[in-house]
């Protein structure tokens, strides 16, 4: 379960203080998903990070009933002179999980061949991605935080990709941001819009794509 | 998340960090590690060669190369924590972007690093010195561990300190280099206090890192006492810094912007 209260986030810009999320208040309770859509700046990454804890609100709250996971779809938290399988030893130790297990399913999962055990500066940005996503799919999470994910990597990883998410959004909860209308409807059953720093939640992708639209 | 369970996760996170820093490091070099203590060696050596040339006294009957050793080994501890640590956040900023990373994790795991190599370079350096001489004398050991300790604690606090001042302004980052460098010539590397004039003395004493460099020598040598160490005011030091700087990191926390 994962629960905001009234969420504010302000960065000091150079022309003043700029509020990107004004108020932000719901709850997905475990089983259900939601989706996010907005415009580009519109605060969403930052919104995502802020329920995972990476970045703290200027005030409000949050609760986390459950294990949450890292912004998946970013890559930048590998380091280029590590491997592939280094950079994931270092992401199963951080979450206390098994490290033979995490490191197979993760080569399994990003299908990336012989550049496993290459550094990490080597790979492609698509590459990169699938090692992403695997890594996040071999740790052990309830809540899963996904930003724009399915938009990286060509399209048997794609499909790979959201069976995957289908499966853990059966036990647990998604999170998605995604410009994608036809990937919300598939992974999400509720929706909201960030615009302006305000969250609006709606009941349906549709609605809410209607509400984005307008 | 009970305490225990927090302390649990935070040493999980610092573990997997360490080991990381093992091979961030010194990870792509040839012969890797053997740098962290091939480093200070050649510092050592080229000065207490040079100490043998001119034929400088040492003083209370110290040979140079255990004198420069005892100097050189609890500064660099010093001078390296301060700026590993200064640099924690800086050099990790991805790291960050996993919620379960705290910039306190970060500066941790870089002081054991730090207290970790420079205990090995000084086990290395002076067994090696033992071998050579078919002999070892330590007078305290436990003055010299102590003052090594000291020397990570004080450089680490000074390093938090600027760590979090640098997430406020870019100043404070670029001030640290200046500010701890001149520390290389005044903390007792080439000197003791007893043999500077009396007069000269209280001041020198002011600098917290002679406190921990006179400790380790005391410690070591038979023939050298601990008179100028004020334990005290090392430890006001040590406190205070720490107590700053951890405060600082609970304030900056939430400002430290990942990408």
């Amino acid at each position: 379960m994962i629960r905001l209260e009234d969420i504010t986030k302000v960065y000091a810009t150079k022309r003043g203080l700029h509020t990107v999320l004004d108020g932000v208040s719901f709850e997905v309770p475990l089983g259900t998903s939601m989706g996010i859509m907005g415009k580009n700046g519109a605060g969403k990454s930052t919104l995502l990070r802020i329920i995972g804890g990476a970045e703290m609100p200027t005030s409000g709250t949050v609760t986390r009933g459950s294990r949450v996971s890292f912004p998946i779809g970013f890559t930048g938290a590998f380091h280029g002179s590590l491997t592939g399988e280094e950079n994931c030893r270092f992401a199963a130790r951080i979450y206390g999980q098994e490290l033979t297990r995490v490191v197979a399913e993760t080569r399994a999962f990003a299908d990336i061949g012989a550049y496993f055990y290459n550094p990490v500066s080597t790979y492609s940005t698509g590459m990169r991605a699938r090692l992403a996503f695997g890594l996040s799919m071999s740790i052990d999470f309830d809540v899963y935080l996904i930003d724009e994910v399915t938009a990286v990597g060509d399209r048997r990883f794609k499909k790979k990709c959201q069976a995957a998410l289908k499966e853990r959004a059966a036990h647990g909860s998604l999170i998605v941001i995604s410009h994608s209308v036809a990937t919300l409807k598939q992974l999400c059953d509720k929706c909201a819009v960030l615009d302006q720093g305000k969250l609006q939640v709606c009941a349906s992708v549709d609605e809410a794509s209607k509400l984005y639209a307008a | 998340m009970s305490a225990l369970r927090g302390l649990v996760v935070q040493s999980e996170v610092v573990h997997a960090i360490f080991l990381r820093e093992t091979r961030t490091r010194f990870g792509q070099y040839r012969m890797g590690y053997v740098w962290a203590i091939a480093d200070p060696a050649i510092v050592i050596l080229t000065i207490a060669a040079f100490l043998a040339l001119v034929d400088r006294p040492t003083p209370f009957g110290m040979d140079v190369y255990s004198f420069i050793a005892t100097g050189i080994i609890p500064y660099k501890l010093f001078a390296s924590s301060a700026q590993q640590v200064g640099e924690a956040v800086n050099g990790n900023r991805a790291l960050l972007f996993y919620p379960r990373v705290l910039p306190v994790d970060l500066a941790i795991a870089r002081w054991l690093f730090e207290l970790a190599t420079y205990t090995t370079v000084f086990v290395v350096l002076m067994g090696l010195h033992a071998l050579y001489e078919q002999r070892l004398l330590v007078d305290e050991p436990l003055f010299v561990l102590l003052g090594l300790t000291l020397a990570s604690l004080l450089g680490t606090g000074m390093g938090l300190v600027f760590c979090t001042l640098g997430v406020l302004s870019r100043t404070a980052d670029r001030a640290r280099g200046p500010l701890l460098r001149p520390l290389f010539w005044i903390s007792g590397i080439f000197f003791t206090v007893a043999s500077l004039p009396p007069h000269v003395r209280p001041l020198a004493g002011l600098n917290p890192v002679i406190h921990c460099t006179e400790l380790v020598r005391a410690g070591w040598f038979e023939s050298y006492e601990a008179t100028y160490v004020d334990l005290a005011y090392l430890a006001v030091w040590v406190i205070a810094l720490l107590a700053i700087g951890l405060v600082m990191e609970r304030r900056v926390r939430r400002k430290i912007e990942v990408t």
